[in-house]
């Protein structure tokens, strides 16, 4: 079947037809603000661009002399071509005369506050499509300007002014701007009255029509409303629906109502169910013709899908948490725990028994794995195998929670989640050489058992918390490198597509902290999820009021807006060490220019003394570039100037925006919006309506992920989607057992790893009954534990480990090239490799560009969320094992240790076997170790080996076949 | 026809046989008693397409930077005469009106069917009568990185699976001793390695790139120092890793595994083999403008895409030039010169050499780039970026040679007729591998995925 769900990038807008998507009144807000008690708008200004000073719908429009604006577009007149629609003779002169070429125009002497712009514009020839922005933000995409003698008057467009001017630009094709018309306030663009005739002639035939054929789908009446078209008020119709604007006055051509009814392609054919009479398209033509006029003023919206919260509340994720009884169980001898009831209870329901107790080695190395992702060494095996208290185990595991390692496992399993890289994901792919102090700060919070609650709070909030020290201040603005790490895109500035960034934000928070897949809605109510369009914008206001740091791209190509981690009392005093710093560098840089300028022009004998003073110039003003700035900084958020709310945008595309919606939770989980008086963006409340009491997700999502990474597979086997499209938990009243304990114990992660290591389910042996194997193929129902293997960074860390070979100091920053030198393009992106000794979590992390190991052995993805980790089988990985030079250089350290342990080939191999697989070796392995050492020595003697590298290398032979072992990279 | 059967066929069939063919001599040296057969699971074994296919396997080549369409296979008349006295769409991102410039090279009819060709390849022209052009091809995107991912993708901004990564999905293939998706990319295109890379679907269907040289695929030169060495190492693994099987109930994740290795190893072998031009005769390496040695250039890249063609690759991609030297002339379209030199030969010699060994019947090759360029100017002498129109063509399996689809407006700026989206050439390359578009799904974070998201028509008039 086909993809069941549309999402798509808003670029795929401009593969619809151009001419679909321009609309008379295509109204864009750049105001959001209150709307409450605004005066009524009124007439500031018209200026006629290019002609005479003239008077238009009775009020007084400046000339092309006036002093209110600067263009210095070409201007064109042609009072010969006849208007469509025909218009009075004033505004046909001042339409019929216009400016081009460049359309940049700088509007001055406006009153400050809001205004509306109206924009004339007409077509003399030939059909052109063009953008418009205003103060570089677009406000109207792709318009088509009609075939010759075609006019509009584009807006209204409400902009607030701060410095009384605003810049008037287009983008695209050549187009002829006529007039500019502003008033104060807000002017909804109403147009003269309508004629008796044409009122008359409205009433009579169309507005009945329209009714009886086009309502049932395109009114706010309508059921489900189709191809996002309402028909039933003025504005609606001529705003158009997903295709573009339904009727365009006077242009049969691009009014696609015409084109629907007229039968003629097939795409389009309306009414669905039978063609419309002759007589009654004629009627419709005639109405477009004469302008389409339309009395039905009041804007009318559909109210859009509704959530039933009640109904929706039924899903299995989104029920209230509760703490199940646990259930009584026949096999009453097995259960340590309630973890154990739960399972041994469904599996008697299937008339299985759970499997044998792991033995201890199996155990240890499980465990160890588990919580640090390296292996058991020979000691700490033997001395659990020693340790016969009941509480050996115990032990075990508090060592492994205590230990620093365990936050470099765990906080890697977040890092997945969050998406974390290094660079910033647009076309060149920015290096951000802060970035690591976001990931250190996740390995340590694991380190802390930092409770889960607050670790959401810091990581969506933490600069607005404050803090008791400057460390615990530093430490939460680090946090919210959660969000500046969302993904960049593009290479452009002015037209940066910040709504990708922001969309990229709310993918991951909903993927991230509920288990949910909130992007869904961004471009149509949720298909499967009760989460709506006005939802996601509600949560995307939060993320538009907060200032994400700029980590360079192709054409600004240095660092803005980064956090500077300095005492708040000293804050002012550094941001004018930087401010100074700025502007020295622009003198210095000016001098250089000077300089340069000079000698161009001075005679041939002051050249050599110019040059000098240049070059001595160049390089003061290169010293400064280089030196940095005297504090750190943080890949992180903070609050944006402006904090608004922002409209809805239709079909996912920022220039299209439908009814304003204010910043609030998702309404099937409360749908909490800010006080009236709250002047922030919203994130302290967002990640307290996340955690909130009523909102049984984080607890159910969280302990889900922490069970996934002990069983393979989480109780939920889809980490990163508790909605339908994923799949319901085998054990629900476990998941709710485990998340009550969760929230209930204060949220600690270090207790949920112990309640979960401490049940006889974790320590059951891999081994399942042929039974349980055959009724239960993917081990949904645990009749023991599941075979898993290493992942990419277990498989490097282990061999790093063995070899004695890994650096556990702190691995601190990436050696990046400093920021003066950047200059990455799509060109010649940024793309680096480097080499290290430290945990695998450590390795520099790209966007776009895979990590050549990690992209062999499934590593996490780092442009997408990745809940669980894949495990494919390739002859690549094969290759590498058999020809890195990594894998051969820790072989010889494995085997050098080796060979160092004893003298006899039996301790040796009892050593390997410790080493690699937490076992003794077996007396059958033992003998067919030694007919390959035997065999590898006469090899290397035939080859005429030096007899003194004859041993080293044959161990090196051995160690490497372990390497390749499936024991090696799977835990049973 | 084929002088070099044996690389193939030996290979497909050492591929195709299963079971242990590892060194049975090394095996029974290390183990008393025999090794316990084992069941192993392909995870690219061959499917079956959706439909009967007309091709067998694709050569997909792409020109880097924004090969000009009105100077190559997309004749405009009205433009040589409008030079200079009109303006259209221009300057770097075709975002503003230029003075319009004239195409800097002739047209002429080529083969039979007569279509027209310019100058720029002479030898391409004469193939005319087994090529299709499209002249309405249109994306989304005048930015190279963002283009070309779509022209891989489907997606201009976010990474998805590459097209060659949904066909090794869709199709699997008959030789899994070497990749089922080769990119031989001796520099790296714009958006890197994403323009190959499987995204969601598994790791074995990643693109794997070939550099050249003396290791065209990572880790595979042998590094023990001897074959016999290696051999040993395997043969102790196999005695273990089926010894560890053995002790376990069935695990098809731990025997797939241990098959891997098998293929691993014959790899080391096979591959190297594949990209050995040395084993062409003179008369073929002629054909595509390659010196005996030679193993560098697109002559190169173009006769090794033949052999891994007949060894059973099933996805192809050539990339000509890199994100920093290709098409992209802002400012001097004479430099489009040097660049269709470097390609029009060996392009030619490859259909010509796929036809006369009769693999032109089941093979598709499709030449592309990530945009066209501006009828109006940019810079001095160059044509900026334009998606809004610019040609391609396919040729081969499936495809109705000599034909034309598709048409733009007199000077090259917009569609005319027959308008044919990245979506619907990624649908018509599928249809021909017998993949409906429409049906090649898979289910990623809650949704099936396609490789034309909601969109996508097969483009019929171009088949036969």
């Amino acid at each position: 079947m086909a993809s069941n769900c549309c999402c798509r990038a808003v670029a795929d807008l401009s593969a619809a037809s151009p001419k679909a998507i321009c609309g008379l009144l295509l109204s864009v807000c750049l105001v959001v603000a209150g709307r409450a008690d605004e005066p009524a708008p009124s007439f500031f200004r018209g200026l006629n661009l290019n002609g005479p000073p003239v008077v238009i719908d009775g009020n007084a429009w400046e000339g092309r002399d006036s002093k209110h604006y600067v263009c210095n577009d070409r201007a064109f007149e042609n009072q010969a071509v006849p208007l469509v629609p025909s218009t009075d003779q004033e505004r046909a002169k001042m339409l019929r005369s216009s400016r081009w070429g460049g359309n940049r125009i700088e509007l001055t002497g406006l009153p400050n506050g809001t205004i509306t712009v109206f924009l004339h514009a007409w077509e003399d020839n030939n059909p052109e499509t063009y953008s418009v922005s205003i103060n570089g933000r677009e406000v109207l995409r792709r318009h088509n300007s009609g075939q010759a003698g075609h006019w509009d008057k584009l807006g209204p467009w409400f902009v607030e002014v701060a410095n009384s001017q605003i810049v008037l630009t287009s983008q695209g094709g050549a187009a002829n701007f006529s007039g500019i018309e502003i008033w104060r306030g807000r002017h909804e663009g109403e147009e003269p009255p309508i004629a008796p005739d044409d009122l008359v002639f409205f009433e009579n035939r169309i507005r009945p029509l329209l009714v009886k054929h086009c309502y049932e789908c395109h009114s706010a009446e309508a059921k489900e409303l189709q191809g996002e078209l309402l028909l039933d008020s003025k504005s609606a119709a001529r705003r158009g629906g997903a295709t573009g604007a339904a009727v365009v006055p006077g242009d049969l051509e691009h009014s696609l109502l015409i084109t629907a009814v007229r039968y003629k392609t097939d795409a389009m054919q309306m009414p669905p169910d039978g063609k419309l009479s002759d007589a009654e398209i004629a009627d419709l033509e005639r109405w477009i013709k004469i302008g389409a006029p339309d009395p039905r003023i009041k804007a009318t919206k559909f109210a859009g899908k509704q959530i039933d919260v009640a109904t929706a509340r039924q899903f299995w994720s989104l029920r209230p948490l509760t703490n199940p009884a646990v259930p009584e169980v026949k096999y009453a001898t097995w259960p340590r725990s309630d973890i154990d009831r739960f399972i041994v209870a469904k599996l008697e329901e299937h008339g299985l028994r759970p499997a044998d107790e792991a033995d201890k080695r199996t155990l240890i190395r499980r465990a160890t794995h588990d919580l640090t992702g390296l292996p058991p060494m020979p000691e700490e095996v033997e001395a659990f195998i020693a340790d016969e208290s009941p509480q050996a185990f115990e032990t075990v595991v508090n060592r492994l929670l205590a230990s620093p390692r365990y936050g470099e496992r765990w906080g890697r399993h977040w890092l997945d989640v969050v998406r974390y890289a290094d660079t910033a994901g647009d076309n060149s792919d920015y290096p951000i050489p802060q970035m690591h102090r976001y990931r250190d700060w996740v390995i340590a919070a694991f380190n802390r058992d930092l409770p889960y609650d607050e670790f959401v709070r810091d990581q969506l909030a933490g600069d607005l918390r404050g803090g008791k020290t400057d460390d615990e201040r530093h430490e939460r603005i680090i946090a919210t490198g959660y969000i500046a790490n969302a993904r960049r895109f593009g290479s452009r500035v002015d037209d940066y597509p910040q709504h990708l960034t922001i969309e990229d934000t709310l993918d991951n928070v909903g993927r991230c902290f509920l288990g949910l897949t909130l992007s869904c809605a961004r471009c149509h109510d949720h298909k499967f999820d009760p989460i709506t369009t006005r939802d996601y914008y509600g949560l995307y206001g939060i993320f538009h009021s907060t200032r994400y740091p700029w980590p360079g791209i192709e054409l600004e190509k240095r660092q803005r807006d980064f956090v500077p981690l300095v005492p708040p009392s000293e804050l002012v005093h550094f941001q004018k060490i930087v401010e100074s710093r700025k502007q020295e560098q622009a003198r210095l840089d000016g001098e250089v220019n000077r300089l340069r300028e000079a000698r161009r022009k001075a005679p041939e004998d002051q050249k050599k003394g110019l040059a000098d003073q240049l070059k001595q110039a160049e390089e003061v003003a290169a010293e400064l570039r280089k030196t940095p700035p005297p504090f750190e900084t943080a890949y992180a958020v903070a609050e944006a100037t402006t904090i608004e709310d922002v409209p809805v945008q239709l079909k996912g595309d920022p220039t299209r925006p439908g009814d304003l919606v204010p910043r609030r939770f998702l309404s099937v989980l409360g749908g909490a919006e800010l006080s009236a008086n709250s002047h922030s963006s919203g994130r302290e409340q967002l990640a307290e309506w996340i955690l909130d009491a009523e909102n049984p997700l984080p607890a159910r999502v969280m302990v889900n992920r922490i069970w996934q990474h002990h069983f393979g597979r989480g109780l939920v086997p889809t980490p990163n989607d508790f909605g339908k499209q994923g799949k319901p938990p085998v054990h629900p009243e476990l998941l709710d057992h485990l998340a009550t304990a969760f929230r209930n114990g204060g949220w600690s992660i270090k207790a949920m790893h112990r309640q979960i290591m401490l049940s006889r389910t974790y320590q059951q042996s891999a081994s399942r009954d042929p039974e349980a194997v055959a009724k239960d193929p993917a081990n949904e129902w645990l009749a023991g534990q599941s075979r898993r293997r290493l992942d990419a960074e277990s498989i490097r860390d282990t061999m790093l480990c063995l070899s004695g070979n890994l650096d556990l100091s702190p691995a601190g920053p990436h050696p990046f090239p400093p920021e003066h030198t950047w200059d990455f393009t799509q060109h010649q992106a940024f793309k680096a490799v480097y080499d290290s000794r430290h945990r695998s979590v450590y390795l520099m992390t790209q966007r776009i560009q895979r990590h050549p190991y990690l992209a062999i052995f499934d590593g996490a993805d780092p442009s997408t969320s990745t809940p669980a980790r894949a495990t494919s089988t390739t002859p690549l990985q094969a290759l590498y094992l058999l020809n890195n030079p990594f894998v051969h250089e820790q072989s010889r350290l494995v085997a050098s240790r080796i060979v160092a342990h004893g003298s006899q080939d039996d301790a040796r191999l009892q050593y390997a076997a410790q080493l690699l697989f937490a076992r003794p070796a077996a007396d059958v392995e033992l003998s067919t170790a030694h007919n390959f050492l035997a065999k590898a020595r006469s090899l290397l003697l035939a080859a005429d080996t030096p007899a003194d590298q004859i041993e080293a290398e044959m161990w090196q032979a051995y160690v490497r076949s372990l390497f390749r072992l499936n024991e090696f990279v799977y835990l049973d | 026809m084929n002088p070099h059967p044996q690389i193939h066929r030996r290979a497909i069939l050492r591929s195709l046989a299963g079971g242990s063919l590892l060194m049975p001599g090394i095996l029974s040296e290390l183990l008393a008693d025999g090794t316990p057969a084992v069941t192993q699971t392909d995870p690219l074994a061959p499917r079956p397409p959706h439909a009967p296919a007309r091709a067998n396997r694709v050569i997909f080549v792409f020109s880097n930077g924004g090969v000009s369409h009105m100077d190559t296979f997309d004749h405009k008349p009205e433009l040589f005469k409008a030079d200079g006295k009109k303006t259209g769409s221009g300057g770097g991102l075709s975002n503003e009106q230029r003075v319009l410039l004239k195409p800097g090279w002739a047209f002429k009819p080529g083969g039979r069917c007569g279509t027209l060709v310019s100058d720029l390849f002479p030898h391409l022209r004469e193939c005319m009568d087994d090529i299709a052009v499209i002249r309405s091809l249109n994306g989304n995107d005048n930015e190279h990185y963002n283009a070309t991912l779509g022209m891989h993708t489907g997606s201009f901004f976010f990474a998805r699976p590459s097209i060659g990564s949904w066909v090794s999905y869709g199709l699997g293939t008959v030789n899994s001793n070497l990749p089922s998706f080769i990119a031989l990319a001796p520099q790296m295109p714009y958006a890197g390695t994403q323009i190959f890379n499987n995204d969601f679907l598994p790791a074995y269907h990643q693109g794997v790139r070939v550099i050249g040289g003396a290791e065209p695929i990572a880790n595979l030169e042998r590094r023990s120092k001897q074959r016999g060495l290696q051999e040993l190492e395997l043969g102790l693994a196999d005695v273990l890793n089926n010894r560890h099987l053995s002790t376990r109930v069935a695990d098809t994740d731990l025997s797939a595994r241990i098959r891997s290795f098998e293929t691993a190893f014959h790899m080391q072998a096979d591959a190297p083999e594949a990209f050995d031009v040395g084993r062409e005769s003179d008369d073929t390496l002629s054909l595509y403008g390659l010196k005996r040695g030679q193993s560098e250039g697109f002559g190169w890249q173009c006769l090794v895409a033949r052999r891994l063609a007949e060894c059973g690759v099933r996805f192809i991609e050539l990339v000509d030039g890199s994100s920093r030297v290709n098409w992209d002339q802002h400012g001097d379209m004479a430099e489009h010169a040097g660049h269709a030199k470097r390609i029009d030969q060996p392009l030619a010699g490859l259909l010509r050499d796929l036809k006369a060994r009769g693999m032109l019947d089941d093979t598709l090759v499709v030449w592309t780039t990530e945009f066209g360029r501006t009828p109006g100017v940019d810079g001095a002498k160059g044509r900026g970026h334009h998606s809004a129109c610019f040609s391609s063509w396919l040729a081969g399996a499936g495809v109705k040679g000599g034909t034309v689809h598709g048409a733009t407006d007199d000077l090259g700026a917009t569609v005319a007729e027959n308008g044919v989206h990245v979506h619907d050439f990624h649908a018509t390359i599928l249809h021909l591998l017998g993949l409906d578009h429409t049906r090649l799904t898979y289910r990623h974070a809650g949704r099936d995925y396609r490789l034309t998201d909601v969109h996508g028509h097969v483009v019929q008039d171009i088949l036969t």
